[in-house]
C-alpha cells in the first residue's frame, strides 16, 4: 500500500504549498475511538491518513483495525472537535508467540505539527498495549524518516531490522521494536502458514513473514515527518 | 450456449504447461462452479429472485453504525477490498473527459524517427524494469507491446489480426509492422529469458524484483530463435526503407541491439562486452522523435492487478544507459570473478562474492541471479569442483591441513576395516548435515544488503546447533582414531583438535562478526549503542583469534609428523595452511583491535556524556539488550557474554588521558597486522581474481585507523584546553564537545562507524 513516504507526498498530484503552520493556542483533547460502533470521527480519520498516500486503503482496512482495537486507536482534537492527530494499532500473538502490539498507522495534520502530537499519541497507544498485557510493540518507518525514528527511539524503541524497498514507492524502512517483558527472546514463535499460492512467489523467490505482511498490507502509514527534531530531542 | 458447452468451455481454460498456477487454479474453480451451478438448478431452478426484503430484515436487525466481522475477515481481504468509483481504487472508473482506453492506432504506419524513438523508449523501460518495477508499470506501458501480449492476439502476433499480409505496404507500415513489431517481439522475450533466469535462483519478490506478468503471457508460442528470425527479417527491411543514412544506421544499431541481447540470454557462453558497445546508441538517440502517445499507462485497466493506474518511473535516457551499461560490467565481472582459478579456493571464492555485492552501484538483481547461475546451476563449482568438494577444501584448507581425515583419497577407500574408511563415513555424514547452511553463505551474499544481514542473523543459531553435531562427529572420529592431544594453552589441561567443531565455530564466530558489521552499515544502530556493538565485535573477534591459535598449534605438530614421514603433498598443503591461517590470524586481530579502540572511543565519549541515550521512558536496559542481542541469545556453545559481563568491562576504564592512550596502542596494533596483510601474496591470502578490492579495502582500513587516530588526539586536544586531561571522567567534557555519526555512504569503510568529534565553538 503505499507510500507514506516523502516521496509519495513530492510525486503525487496533489503535491501543492504545504498550509501555514498553525501558531495560536491550542486546546488539545486525546481521546479513544472506542469500541461501541462506528465512530463518526472514521472519514475524518481516513481523509488525515489517505492525504499523503498515492494509493489509498479501502475502508474495510480502518474498519479492520478500528472495530478489533479501537481502543488501541487515539485521536487528538482541538477544541472545536477536528482531527489533528491520529495513531491505529493492533495488539495480537504474533506468530503464536508473544503479544505483540503493532502501530499501524499515525499521522498528525501538517499545520500542526512539532507539538508532540504524535509523541502523545504514541504513548497513549504505548501505555494502552502495556495495560493490555502486551508483551513486545513492533512497527515500521522509512528510513529517512528521522522524526519519527525520534519519536519511538525516545521511547526506546531500537531498529531490528533494515527493510530493503519495503513500500510501494520503492523506499526502505526500519523495523522498530521495544520489549515491554522479561524473556521475549526466549519465546516460541512459529513460522507462518502461509497459503500455497499467496502471491507471486513462484520460482524460488524467497516468501517470508516480511513479504506476506507486506503484500497483506502496508501499514507503514507512518506521517510525521513534520515533529521536528527538537521536538523529540528533550 | 447448451450447459454442457459452457463447462467444456470453461474446463478447457485450464492452461497447460509451466505456468501460471494462479491462471489454473482460476480456471479450474470456473469449471467447477460452472459444474455445480448447473447440476444444482438442473436448468430449471435458476432464474431471478428479488432478495430486497430479505436483505432489508436482515439489515434492520443492525443498529445503525454497527459493524459485523466474520472470523474468516482477515487484513488480507480488508486490503483487497476496493471502492468503487474512487478513482485511486477502482481501476475502471474514468474521470470525466477522459477515455477508458487509450486512443491510439498501433498498426497506423509511422515515420522512421518515432520508430525510433519507440524502440528507445522501451529499452528505458526495460532498465526501469530491471530495477525492480513491475512490468505494469514499465515495458507493459508501450500499446504495441500490449497489442501483441493481448490475450486475443495468437501466433504469429501482429499488431492487426492477420489482414496486412496480402496487401502491399509503405514504408511507413513496414517499419511499424516488420521492424518496430519484431524488435517488440525480441525484448518480450528477451523478458522472458530475464524472468526465468532470476526466478530459478534466490531473490525477494517485490524488494529485490517484480515477477508479476499481471495474467499476461510473453508469446509462449513463438521461440528466442523465431525474435532472432524476426529481427533479422526487419534488418533487410530496413536495408531497402526510404529512409536516409544516418537513420538506416540508427535502426539497424537498435535491431542489432535487440539481437544481441537476446543471444546473451539465451547462451550463456556469449560475451557480455558486445552489449556495453552503447555509444552508438547514444549518439543517433536524438534522431528520435518523441511518440509519447504510444505508451499509456491506460493499458493496466486490462491487467490482472487491483491496483488503479500508476504512474510510470521517469528516468532520463542517458541514465538509463548508464544503469545499462552497470548492468553489463557486473556480468562481465561475475564471469571474471568465478573463472576456474577463484573457483579453487573456498575463501578465495567467498571473497569474490563479497568483492562482486560490494561492486558500485551494486549490482542488480539480474545480475545477482547471473552470478547465483553461474554458481549454482550445475552440481559443481567449477570443472572437477563438485560443491562436496568445495567444502571439503575448506575443511582442509582451514582445520585439517595434510591430514588423512580430509584427504579426498580417504573418502574412496573401500575397506570396512579401514579406519579411514570409517572416519570419511563419519564425515560425510557431517558434511551433509552442514552442507545447505555452508552453501548458504554463498548464496547468502549474493542477495540485497539487507538480507544478508538478516539471514546471517538466524544462521548463527543454525550454526550453534550444528556444532552440536561437529562435537559428536568429532568424538566419534577419536573414538575410531585418536588425534593428536596437546595440553591446553594454559598448560594445564589436555586438548584435542576438535577439527569439524573447530570448523563450524570457525564459520559461526566469523558471521557473528559480519552481522554486527552488516548492522553498522544498514545503520541499525543509535549512536550510544556503537559502544556496546563495538564491544561485542572486539569479543567476538578475539575468540576467533583464539579458535585460530588452537588449530595452528595443531597444524604445527601435525607438520612435525609430515616432515618425519615422506609426504610432500600433504607437507605442501599443510604450509600452505599455515600461511593462510596466519593471514586469518591477523585479520581477527585487526578487527579485534580496531573495534577494541573504537569500544573505547565510544566508551569514554559515552561517559564523558557527549554521547546520551535518549531518555526513554519505556526503556529497561535488560529489555533492550534482549532486543538488540536477540540473534545471538539462542547460542548454547560458548554464549555471548551477559549484560552484566559488558558492564563490568566498561568500569575498569581509567581517565580520559589513559583511554586515549589505549586507543592509540589498540590502533598500533591495528595497523601492524595491516602491515603484514599488505605483504600478503594472493596465494596466501587467498584473494586470486580480487587483488585489487583487497588493495583497496586494506587502504580503506588504514584511513579508518589514522581517522580513530585523529578524532582521539582532537578529543584529548580539548580535554587538555580544558584542563581535563588527566581529570577522571566524572568531570565530563559535556557542552564542549560535539560529535556526528558519519552515514554509511560517507564513512572510509562502510563496516567501520569513526565518530566525528569536533569541539561545540561557545
Amino acid at each position: 500500500m503505499s507510500g507514506n513516504s516523502k516521496h509519495a507526498a513530492t510525486d503525487g498530484p496533489t503535491e501543492t504549498e504545504p498550509p501555514p503552520k498553525f501558531t495560536g493556542e491550542l486546546n488539545i483533547r486525546y481521546i479513544s475511538y472506542g469500541s461501541e460502533k462506528e465512530s463518526p470521527y472514521l472519514p475524518a480519520i481516513r481523509q488525515l491518513i489517505s492525504k499523503d498516500l498515492s494509493e489509498p486503503y479501502s475502508i474495510y482496512v480502518y474498519r479492520y483495525f478500528l472495530y478489533q482495537w479501537g481502543d488501541l486507536c487515539f485521536m487528538a482534537l482541538d477544541a472545536h472537535n477536528n482531527l489533528l492527530g491520529v495513531i491505529v494499532c493492533k495488539l495480537e500473538p504474533h506468530r503464536h508467540g508473544p503479544m505483540r502490539g503493532y502501530i499501524a498507522m499515525l499521522a498528525t495534520r501538517s499545520e500542526y505539527r512539532g507539538r508532540r502530537i504524535a509523541t502523545m499519541l504514541v504513548r497513549l497507544a504505548v501505555d494502552k498495549m502495556i495495560e493490555e498485557d502486551a508483551d513486545e510493540i513492533a512497527l515500521e518507518t522509512e528510513v529517512t524518516n528521522i522524526p519519527s525514528l525520534r519519536i519511538y527511539e525516545n521511547l526506546g524503541f531500537l531498529r531490528t531490522k533494515r527493510l530493503h524497498r519495503y513500500y510501494l514507492n520503492g523506499s526502505t524502512a526500519f523495523r522498530l521494536l521495544l520489549y515491554l517483558k522479561p524473556g521475549i527472546p526466549y519465546k516460541p514463535t512459529f513460522p507462518p502458514e502461509f497459503p500455497a499460492e499467496s502471491g507471486g512467489g513462484q520460482g524460488q523467490g524467497w516468501m517470508d513473514e516480511v513479504l506476506v505482511e507486506r503484500q497483506v498490507v502496508r501499514t507503514g502509514v507512518e506521517d510525521v515527518y513534520g515533529e521536528r527534531f527538537d521536538v523529540a530531542g528533550r | 450456449m447448451p450447459d454442457d458447452d459452457l463447462a467444456d468451455e470453461a474446463s478447457q481454460l485450464t492452461i497447460d504447461g509451466d505456468g501460471n498456477n494462479e491462471i489454473n487454479f482460476t480456471a479450474k474453480r470456473l469449471a467447477q462452479e460452472a459444474r455445480q451451478t448447473l447440476s444444482f438448478g438442473g436448468g430449471s431452478g435458476r432464474g431471478i429472485r428479488d432478495v430486497t426484503e430479505e436483505f432489508a430484515a436482515a439489515a434492520k436487525q443492525l443498529q445503525p453504525g454497527q459493524l459485523v466481522k466474520d472470523e474468516y475477515f482477515t487484513l488480507f481481504e480488508a486490503v483487497g477490498a476496493l471502492e468503487i468509483m474512487d478513482p485511486k481504487m477502482d481501476s475502471g472508473y474514468v474521470l470525466p473527459g477522459d477515455s477508458l482506453e487509450p486512443d491510439f492506432d498501433v498498426c497506423k504506419g509511422l515515420p522512421a524517427g518515432e520508430v525510433l524513438w519507440i524502440m528507445d523508449e522501451l529499452l528505458r523501460l526495460t532498465v526501469v524494469w530491471h530495477d525492480g518495477y513491475p512490468l505494469s508499470q514499465t515495458i507493459f506501458t508501450s500499446l504495441h507491446v500490449d497489442r501483441l501480449l493481448s490475450p486475443d492476439n495468437r501466433a504469429p502476433y501482429g499488431f492487426s489480426y492477420g489482414d496486412t499480409t496480402l496487401r502491399v505496404m509503405t514504408t511507413e507500415e513496414r517499419l511499424v509492422h516488420l521492424v518496430l513489431r519484431a524488435y517488440c517481439i525480441a525484448l518480450v522475450k528477451s523478458c522472458a529469458l530475464v524472468l526465468h533466469t532470476i526466478q530459478s535462483q534466490n531473490f525477494y519478490e517485490e524488494e529485490d524484483f517484480v515477477t508479476h506478468l499481471f495474467g499476461r503471457e510473453l508469446l509462449p508460442e513463438i521461440g528466442a530463435d523465431d525474435a532472432v528470425k524476426l529481427i533479422d527479417e526487419a534488418v533487410s527491411v530496413v536495408e531497402v526503407a526510404g529512409v536516409d543514412e544516418a537513420m538506416r544506421a540508427a535502426l539497424f544499431e537498435r535491431l542489432q541491439f535487440a539481437r544481441t541481447y537476446l543471444s546473451l540470454l539465451v547462451d550463456e557462453s556469449t560475451d557480455w562486452t558486445t552489449l556495453t558497445a552503447t555509444r552508438l546508441l547514444a549518439e543517433t538517440h536524438n534522431l528520435a522523435q518523441a511518440l509519447p502517445k504510444a505508451f499509456s499507462d491506460k493499458v493496466q485497466r486490462q491487467l490482472a492487478t487491483s491496483t488503479p493506474p500508476r504512474p510510470m518511473i521517469a528516468i532520463s535516457w542517458d541514465e538509463a544507459l548508464q544503469r545499462w551499461m552497470s548492468m553489463c560490467a557486473d556480468i562481465i565481472e561475475a564471469e571474471r570473478l568465478t573463472d576456474f582459478d577463484v573457483c579453487q579456493s573456498p575463501h578465495g571464492l567467498q571473497r569474490a562474492i563479497w568483492a562482486f555485492a560490494y561492486r558500485e552501484p551494486q549490482p542488480n538483481t539480474f545480475a545477482r541471479a547471473y552470478l547465483q547461475t553461474l554458481l549454482f546451476a550445475s552440481e559443481q563449482i567449477a570443472e572437477g569442483m563438485a560443491f562436496f568438494d568445495l567444502m571439503l577444501a575448506d575443511i582442509r584448507d582451514l582445520v585439517l591441513a595434510g591430514d588423512v581425515l580430509a584427504d579426498p583419497h580417504s573418502f574412496l577407500i573401500e575397506i570396512p576395516a579401514d579406519p579411514r574408511h570409517k572416519c570419511s563415513r563419519v564425515v560425510e555424514a557431517f558434511m551433509d548435515k552442514v552442507f545447505d547452511e555452508y552453501m548458504n553463505i554463498y548464496r547468502m551474499i549474493c542477495q540485497n544488503r539487507c538480507r544478508i544481514r538478516r539471514t546471517f542473523s538466524q544462521s548463527i543459531v543454525i550454526l550453534d546447533r550444528l556444532e552440536t553435531e561437529a562435537m559428536r562427529a568429532d568424538a566419534e572420529l577419536s573414538s575410531i582414531t585418536p588425534g593428536t592431544i596437546l595440553p591446553n594453552e594454559g598448560g594445564s589441561k589436555e586438548v584435542g583438535l576438535n577439527p569439524l567443531t573447530s570448523w563450524v565455530k570457525y564459520y559461526k564466530l566469523q558471521i557473528m562478526g559480519w552481522s554486527i558489521q552488516l548492522g553498522f552499515e544498514t545503520g541499525i544502530y543509535l549512536p550510544h549503542e556503537l559502544c556496546m556493538m563495538y564491544w561485542y565485535l572486539m569479543v567476538f573477534a578475539q575468540r576467533k583469534r583464539k579458535l585460530l591459535e588452537h588449530v595452528g598449534r595443531f597444524l604445527v605438530a601435525r607438520r612435525k609428523h609430515l616432515a618425519s614421514s615422506r609426504s610432500a603433498s600433504q607437507d605442501v598443503e599443510a604450509a600452505a595452511s599455515r600461511e593462510w591461517l596466519v593471514v586469518l590470524h591477523r585479520q581477527a586481530d585487526f578487527t579485534e583491535s580496531l573495534s577494541c579502540a573504537l569500544w573505547q572511543l565510544c566508551e569514554l565519549l559515552t561517559t564523558l556524556e557527549i554521547v546520551k541515550p535518549p531518555k526513554r521512558d519505556h526503556a529497561r536496559e535488560q529489555l533492550l539488550y534482549d532486543v538488540r542481542m536477540k540473534s545471538y541469545l539462542g547460542i548454547a556453545h560458548e554464549p555471548i557474554p551477559t549484560l552484566e559481563e559488558y558492564k563490568s568491562a566498561q568500569q575498569s576504564i581509567p581517565s580520559i588521558d589513559e583511554t586515549c592512550e589505549g586507543i592509540n596502542r589498540a590502533i598500533a596494533n591495528a595497523k601492524s597486522c595491516l602491515v603484514v596483510l599488505k605483504k600478503t601474496t594472493p596465494q596466501q591470502g587467498k584473494y586470486v581474481g580480487t587483488e585489487e578490492q583487497w588493495r583497496r579495502e586494506i587502504k580503506q582500513l588504514e584511513t579508518t585507523c589514522v581517522a580513530v587516530a585523529v578524532q582521539t588526539s582532537q578529543l584529548r586536544r580539548v580535554a587538555d584546553k580544558h584542563g581535563k586531561q588527566s581529570a577522571g571522567r566524572e568531570h565530563g567534557l559535556k557542552g564542549l564537545v560535539e560529535v556526528s555519526i558519519p552515514s554509511p555512504g560517507s564513512r572510509y569503510h562502510g563496516w567501520w562507524v569513526v565518530p566525528q568529534i569536533k569541539e561545540r565553538k561557545a
